[in-house]
Order: C-alpha cells, then structure tokens, then sequence
C-alpha cells in the first residue's frame, strides 16, 4: 500500500496550481484533505504523475455569506475549507443547520478535520454528503483554468459515480449554497453499516412552509443511482400541499423510481429500493417537526 | 498479610507505558541496517495453470535487489503443514506457486528492492500468464469433486466422524425434532499489526528472524527444516507484537520466501503485510456450513444431536484442516445429551487459506448447538433460558466424558446462566418485550448462550533464577502477543516466592535464550506457561530450602520461608538472592496439564428496526468461568477485545469473495468492523471454578466472546422478531434481519 512514484508541488497561489493543472496534461491531481486521494494512490487504483497541493495557498480558506442581486444570498465556500468546520453551525439559519446535522455523518473527527467539502465534491463518491446536499440545494460551483472560468450547478457539475464536469486543467475554487428562508424544516439521514462506513443511502430534505402548507420541497436522494438526484415526482406531490402523514407516505412512495445502485456487497437493489422509501418518509417526518420547532 | 505478588490483583499492565508512549518495537519498527524490502506479486485469479512469470521488468526496476519466482529457484521451499499432515503429506504447497495457482492472491513472486515502494514498483512491473480453470468457492460446491484442486485426488482433505451413530428410532420416537442448517461465513483476523517478518543471515550461517509470531519454537524448526538448515543456526526473536489471533501460529509462504531471498542475497529483508494484503490474500478463520439435527423428548431433554460440518479450509489443507474435527468434538456444548454423533470435513476450496482465529472451531460448535437449542425451545414452546437447565451436565458429573471424546473437568453451569439471567435482570427485560409486543412497538428480544470451550494443550517450559542483586528472571516456552505476560506471569512467579512482583522480570520469544516452548495459542499461556513457571518457582525454593539446610546444617524440615523471599533456619536469615550470590539457584520445570473446559453463559438484548433491519444491540452480559483469575484487568481487557470480534461475526464481517473468487472486501470500508460506536453496554461477571489438575488453577481466557456473542446476539434477534433463529445468516445485515422480519 504504498503509492506509485510522483511528483510532488506546494503551491503557493491559485495561479500556480491552474498552472500546474494546465501543465499537467491530465495527470496531474490536486491535494486538499488527501482523505480518498491519498488512499487510491496508496492501493495504487490512481497512479497521478504529478500532486499540487493546496494547503498553503493563502486565500483558499473562505467561508462567507455573498448576497447576489436577484437570487439573495448564498454562503460561499473555499477550497480548504474542513468538514469539521461545519459541526457548528456556520450560518444561523436553516442552511447551516442542515449543514451541521449532516456534517456528523462524514466518517469520523479525524477525516472531519482534514477533509474538505470542495475535495468531497470534486470525487464525487455516489453517496457522500456534500454531493448529496449540493444536488438537493441547487449549489453553484465555480471552475477556473487557465484562461477562464465557469459556473455550473451541482446537477450540471456531477455527472455519475466518481465522475464530473471538471476537465483536468480545471480547479474548483468554490462552490455556494443558497440560504434557506427562515421557515424551512431542514432534515438529514443515512442508512450506514457502522459509524465509520460510507453510507448506503442518504436522504436530503428541506421543506419551506408558508401558512401550513409546502411551499418549497427538496429532496434529495443518494444510493439509488450512481450519483445524488432530486426526487423531484416526491417534491411535486408536496408543494402546495400541509405536509400530513399521508401526502408525506405518498411522496416517499414516489421518490424512488428506477434503482441503479452503486455496487455493494451488502445490499441488493430491491432492499434499498425499499429502503429508500424508509429514509425519504423518516426525512420528511423530521423536516416537518423541525418547522414545528420553530415555528 | 498482604501478597507483595499481588496475585489476583487488577494491577496496571507493565507493558503498557511503552507502548502508550510510541517506545514499542514491532517488526516495522526496528532498525536493522542494510535491510531490504519484500512485495509480493500475487496471483489475481483463484484457479488456474501458471504458464509463465517474467520478472525482466521488475529486476530492471531502479532499486530492486532482486526478483524470483519458483521457476527461477533450484529448490522451492515447502510449507510445513500445522497439526494435520496427512491431509497435506501428498498435497505439497510451494513457498512460491510452481504449476498451479490455487486461490487468488497466492505469492506467486518475490520482488525485493531498497525500500517498499520500490518492492512494489517491481511488483506491479511482473507479468504472469495463467491459464484459467473453473474456481470452487464453498464447501459443497468443492466437495463434489468435479474440479479438483490437486488432480487425482479429492478435495475433501479430513472427513472424521466422532461419538457413536445415533439409533434412527430415537428420530422417529422423539416428542421433538429441530433439523436445520447454518453458514458461518470466512473471517479475517484484522489484528491491527498483520502479519510480519524480518530475516537476517549473520556471519558464520546463523541466521536470525524477527517475526511478529506466537510459536517462535516451531517457526525455528520449521525454518531450519524447510530450508534445509540446521535448527541451531536459526535464532527467532519476537518483538512488540500487535495481535495474532491465530493467523500468527504458523509457517506462512510468505516467510520462507522472504527467509530465501535473505540467504540468497545474504542482506537482511523485510516483509510488512499490508492491510490489502491482510484482507485479500492473508488467512481466513470459521467458513464452515453446518447441518443440525436435535432430538428432545416431551420434557425438553435432549435425547440426540447430530453434526455435520464442513470446512472451506481454502486452496491447502496444512493450517485449517484439523479445525472442523475441533468443531465435532465441542458439538455436546455444555449439555448431558446421551448421543452426539458427528461428521466433519475439510474441504479445499479456491480461497484463501483457513487457519484458527480467535475461538478456532468453538464459536462454530457453540453457534450450531446454542442456536439449535433456541429453534428447539420455539418448537415446543420454552422459555430457552429453562430449557437449558434442563440439559445442561449435572455440576456433580464432573468429570464429564463426553460422546464426542473430550474429558470435561469442572464446572458449575446452571450457576453461570443463572448469573448471566440475573445480571442482565432477565424478567424485567421479558416484561419490556411483552408490553412491546401488546403496543406494536419496536420487537426487543433477548438471547443467551451457555459455552463449554476448550483451552490448553501440549506442554510448556518455564524457568526461575534468583539473582545476588535480589532480583528474579522468569523464562517461559510461551509468546506474547498483546497478553500482557511481563505483568501477570510476574505476579505468579513473585506471589509463590512471597517477593515484590517488580522484582521479577521475564524473558520469553527468544529462541537463543528460551531452550524450548511451544507458545501462546488456545488460551493456554496462563493455564499451562503460568502453572510451569509456578512449578518452577517452587522447586526454586525447594533448591532454597536444601541450599541453607547444607550451610546451617539443619534438617530441611526446620527451615522456614517468610514473605520478602527469605528463609530462617535456627535464627540464620538468608534472602533468596544471598543464596544464589556463590552458585546459580535456578529452577526449571516443564509441566503437561490436561486440556481445560471454561464455560460461562452470555445473554443479549437486542431492538430490531423492522423497517430497515437495523440491529441495535442494546444490552450484554458476559459470565465467565475461567478459574483462577491472575489479573482481572488482564483477563477483562481480552474479555472486552473478544466481545467486540464477537459482535463483528455476529453483526457486520464477512470476506466477500466475486463469482470467479476475487475478494470484494480488501480494504476496511468493505470488510466492516465494529468500531466504538457500535459498542453497546456489557457487563462482565465470573464465578470461579478452578482447574483441578493444575496447582495455579487457570483455565484459558480471552477467546470466549467471540464464541458466547454471535449465538446470543442471533438469538436474541430471532426473538424480537418471533422467527427460527435459523433463518437468520452472520453477519446479520440489515437486509438480512428485513428479509427475515417480512
């Protein structure tokens, strides 16, 4: 388990490492967390010819609320921004609470602090949090190489399982949620083997509420396909509607349609199919009475 | 008066500030100048034809020392076989594969280079052309024989029967007959240090190995004997070792090749197994499948049990073989049933090799019968705690020979469950379950195990000297690997001397310093490397006592021995070490005890999510019978570190292999252990029935719960959700308990 030769720079600016990755002729990856590179490299599944590492790039640590004509405000994070920054909540309202109820479930306090949501992103594992939560909200995520630069969203950005928009010479240099209105119930489970295990199935939700009923419904799911997608059939039979027992059965019933897991020893499809149904109704149970506890 | 011994005491492990401070020395560890690297190129199909190894790349690697596969020896070392050779006399097992690959990740090359990353630059660089052949991957599949893993000969490598058959009449005329079957699925030992070996030819042909071991003994002999040296040139050392297991007992491939390469090239070389390695191509424990059949008359005793277990014991039989007819002879578990017949077998099977892991063929009996004893009390409608007492071996039966052979020595059993029920307040948690089940709420159930295991075996050495300076060194045949023997066989050498336990230092996994041993496995350090050093301390001051009698010239009979080491004799005071100033005063002993039976009974409580088939273990009680305990915080720490294991088989750890026999699980995130999260509340209790064939009185310790918990948690399980507890397959996966609950 050691890793195949490569060549190793620290770089200082952003523009020496979209330097590097111009350079770099596709083989060349960057080092943030180091949480599942470093690990591909040590199984040698990813032999890179070249790693840049950002770790001492000045300016990359950035953590802030932007406010954006026309769409509002959204908290922008930059490339060396720890998981475990979230574990307190980082926003005072619903976005940041949803951001430190998922945060837990990122393996364990010492990957926490050193692994990074924008490294998260990038890998694109089919059932991590970030992805999960950045297809849900509608996230923004901004490319830059070396003679421009991109904004995709987190359905354009992610593509499959370990797999994104990203071209080779591209870094990813933030990504931005959107803040939630004030009276969102906000709610994330997983269905895990232990508590160090990659997640079988995640489930993202955040119901906005507006005189009793849904007003705004998200749902996103990972587990069931090779990357994080909406429910958008279960958001639907939501909006417009007072989140009941019975119209929250009746979405979860619609969320899951067509399973295309990720491979696993431990779970066939049919069980996670079900599964899935289980965790969207939990989620949504739990979305509602966060807007009961607030409200 | 106190024991300055400190015997039974709960005294802090002395190993530890070491360890704790980053001072341990591993194999990894240690600085050896000069010293090379091994990788091993690795067969990447299960079965198959080896036509060719080029190692032309890997040789022509900058920093590689040196490449070799069998073709390129003049003499491939064979692996000895461990306790059964005749099942492996005509099935050879070349250090390196020769013609034919027979599981996948068998060394097929060693690449050996300046340092690890290079070793396995060389190793990625091999290029190895096989011939594929259909692979067997489970015992039954195997054992018909249609692909034979050594060709004109069957796969089937044991097949014994023990205790008599059982009269077909008492099937038919039983009030109750459960008949069933159970799959305990392979293992991986995951000791956080896996496996690891350093050899070292010396000046003048001595060659010395550091080896992260527990038989040091038999790896020199095995050694010297595979590489045709002679057995006094090979000096074995174990250094700081981070668990074992069982998969550390034997004579792997791996360290004959890495052993070869280090002569050939007359430069120390080191392998470190990695995690990969460990969990794609290292040992293999349990993979048995098993068919129960148990008879009871209207009153709920046992009239018959019959076993028939077979072994996946992987691509050769040397390590594994003799495992299932372990299996077969623990099969009456802790109960006076008047027939138990049963047939074992041990099939070669396209996997890795089987070897012992921690409980090595008890968990696999005690899972077939404890959790038969549970069907059968669903069956005929008993509480399975009364059905038990019923059957279990009268506390004055013993000594209890059982159908299947084994001489059990003592024991009180009805009083270990009877411990375990009142532990865990075992009405209470029956009144929580039935009002759960009145208000539909989540299924809670509760599940026991009584155990009847095995430790012990063979003999051991053990040596006191006393030292002018008033010290005292204790030499023992046995090996360390995490239990804690410079602390507790101290206690048992300075309590028999009456001396501070800091006073007496042990040597021990040196094989240049220790003449003979045999080693640390089947729970038997304490209760016969314990009893041979308190032998040994005894006639250390019977040798006292003759000692001063000649210089006070008094009879032996006057002589006196005080605490604090000294002996009077007609107001002459002599320490111990005062007798030893002019001449060594040194004692040996090597003791021959019997085999012993601990025993105790664990009891679960579990909630099940019916939804999901999430299992929450929210309850466990441990009671446990080793006899005399040396050092409770000792023996609770492997109690602890077992249950754990014992929860990993119970709910979360498979060797997943693919349909062509490739490992799916080769890292942590697939081959699942529990981590502390996952750890519920136990509680630990023993009674104390000492061993009656020993003067120290210890039983084995440290194997039981991985032995007591997968039945009680599948019990347990079973119960919440109100199905056969044989429906229910280990690991219970949370689809697994959802299919079963639907």
């Amino acid at each position: 388990m050691k890793p195949a030769p490569f060549e190793y720079l620290a770089a200082r600016t952003c523009d020496e490492v979209i330097g590097a990755l111009a350079a770099g002729e596709g083989e060349t990856r960057v080092l943030a967390g180091g949480q599942s590179l470093l690990l591909e490299m040590n199984y040698r599944a990813v032999r890179p010819v070249q790693l840049v590492d950002i770790n001492r790039v000045r300016d990359f640590g950035g953590l802030d609320v932007v406010t954006v004509p026309d769409s509002g405000p959204w908290l922008c994070v930059g490339p060396l921004v720890r998981h475990g920054r979230f574990e307190q909540q980082v926003e005072a309202g619903p976005l940041g609470r949803l951001l430190a109820r998922a945060v837990h479930f990122i393996a364990h306090p010492p990957v926490r602090a050193r692994g990074t949501m924008l490294g998260s992103l990038a890998y694109a594992h089919p059932t991590a949090e970030w992805p999960t939560l950045a297809v849900t909200l509608d996230a923004r995520l901004d490319l830059v190489h070396e003679h421009g630069a991109r904004t995709l969203s987190a359905d354009d950005f992610i593509t499959g399982s370990f797999a994104t928009a990203r071209r080779p010479d591209e870094l990813l240099t933030r990504v931005c949620l959107p803040l939630l209105p004030t009276a969102t119930g906000v709610a994330f489970v997983e269905h895990r083997r232990t508590a160090a295990s990659f997640a079988q199935l995640a489930v993202a939700a955040a119901l906005s509420a507006q005189d009793g009923v849904v007003a705004d419904a998200r749902i996103g799911l990972a587990g069931t396909a090779a990357r994080p997608t909406r429910a958008r059939a279960a958001e639907a039979l939501l909006t417009g509607r007072a989140p009941t027992d019975e119209a929250i059965n009746r979405a979860a019933a619609a969320s899951v349609g067509v399973v295309d897991a990720p491979d696993d020893p431990h779970a066939g499809d049919s069980y996670r199919r079900h599964a899935a149904e289980v965790l969207v109704r939990r989620a949504l149970m739990q979305a509602r009475d966060d807007i009961a506890e607030r409200t | 008066m106190a024991d300055p011994g400190d015997m039974g005491q709960a005294v802090a492990r002395v190993e530890d500030g070491p360890l704790v401070r980053g001072h341990g020395q591993f194999v990894a560890d240690l600085r050896v100048p000069g010293c090379l690297e091994a990788a091993f190129v690795r067969s990447g199909v299960a079965h198959g034809l080896l036509r060719s190894v080029d190692l032309t790349a890997s040789r022509r690697t900058p920093g590689v020392r040196g490449a070799w596969s069998a073709s390129h020896l003049d003499d491939v070392p064979l692996v000895p076989a461990m306790l059964y050779p005749e099942g492996a006399l005509d099935r050879p097992w070349p250090a390196l594969a020769t013609d034919r690959v027979r599981y996948a990740g068998e060394p097929v090359a060693i690449v050996v280079a300046e340092n690890r990353y290079v070793a396995e630059d060389g190793r990625d660089r091999a290029r190895i052309s096989t011939e594929p052949l259909p692979a067997v991957l489970d015992s039954a599949q195997a054992g018909r024989d249609e692909v034979p893993l050594f060709p004109g000969l069957s796969n089937v490598a044991v097949d014994v029967t023990v205790g008599e058959p059982v009269d077909p009449r008492v099937w038919e005329r039983a009030a109750a007959v459960v008949d069933t079957t159970y799959r305990y699925p392979a293992l991986c030992h995951t000791s956080v240090e896996a496996r690891a070996i350093l050899s070292r030819p010396e000046p003048g042909g001595v060659l010395t190995v550091w080896c992260s071991h527990q038989a040091p003994h038999r790896l020199r002999n095995d050694l010297a004997a595979a590489l045709g040296l002679p057995t006094d040139v090979v000096r074995v050392i174990v250094p700081d070792v981070g668990g074992a297991f069982g998969g550390k007992s034997e004579t792997w491939p791996e360290y004959l090749a890495v052993t070869a390469a280090a002569l050939r090239l007359a430069r120390p070389v080191r392998w470190v197994e990695d995690r990969a390695e460990a969990l794609s191509a290292g040992p293999r424990g349990r993979a048995q499948t098993q068919r129960v059949r148990l008879a009871a008359d209207a009153d709920g005793r046992f009239l018959a049990m019959e076993l028939h277990t077979d072994a996946a014991v992987g691509g050769y039989p040397h390590m594994g073989a003799f495992l299932p007819e372990v299996t077969a002879r623990m099969a009456t578990g802790a109960y006076a049933t008047p027939e138990v017949h049963v047939r074992a077998r041990a099939v070669l099977t396209n996997t890795p090799p089987l070897c012992p892991y921690r409980g090595a063929g008890r968990p696999e009996a005690a899972y077939a019968v404890e959790c038969t004893v549970d069907l059968l009390a669903r069956r005929i409608g008993m509480d399975p705690a009364e059905l038990r007492r019923r059957n279990f071996v009268r506390p004055d039966a013993f000594p209890y020979d059982t159908p299947t052979g084994f001489r059990y020595d003592s024991g009180d059993y009805p009083a270990a469950l009877d411990l375990a029920l009142k532990t865990l307040d075992y009405p209470r948690w029956r009144a929580e379950q039935a009002h759960r089940r009145a208000a539909d709420g989540t299924p809670l159930g509760i599940g026991v195990c009584a155990y009847v295991e095995r430790s012990g075996a063979g003999g051991e050495f053990g040596a006191v000297e006393a030292h002018a300076d008033g010290t005292f060194t204790a030499t023992s045949g046995c090996c360390a690997t995490g239990q804690a023997h410079a602390t507790t066989f101290a206690q048992v050498v300075a309590s028999a001397l009456g001396v501070d336990r800091h006073l007496v230092h042990l040597v021990e996994a040196d094989t240049s310093v220790v003449p003979r041993g045999v080693g640390s496995f089947a729970s038997r350090s304490m209760q016969n490397g314990g009893e041979a050093l308190l032998e040994a301390a005894h006639r250390l001051l019977a040798e006292a006592r003759r000692r001063l009698a000649a210089q006070a010239d008094v009879p032996e009979a006057e002589i006196v021995v005080q605490s604090g080491g000294t002996l009077h004799a007609r107001g002459r005071t002599r320490t111990l070490g005062e007798l030893a100033a002019h001449h060594p005063l040194r004692a040996e002993a090597q003791v021959e005890p019997p085999q012993a039976f601990p025993f105790g009974a664990y009891a679960a409580v579990v909630e099940v999510d019916r939804e999901l088939g999430i299992v929450r273990v929210l309850r466990l009680v441990a009671v446990d019978d080793y006899g005399t305990v040396v050092n409770p915080l000792v023996v609770h720490g492997q109690t602890y570190g077992s249950i754990a294991q014992g929860l990993g088989q119970a709910l979360y750890e498979e060797a997943v292999h693919d349909a062509d026999g490739r490992p799916r699980t080769v890292s942590l995130l697939e081959y699942l252990l529990p981590t502390l999260s996952e750890i519920p509340d136990i509680t630990l209790e023993e009674t104390c029935t000492p061993n009656p064939a020993t003067r120290l009185g210890a039983k084995g310790a440290g194997e039981a719960g991985c032995i007591g918990v997968p039945p009680a948690v599948v019990n347990a399980v079973a119960d919440a959700l109100q199905i056969d507890p044989s429906t229910l397959t280990v690991p219970l996966t949370p689809e697994t308990c959802w299919r079963a609950a639907r």
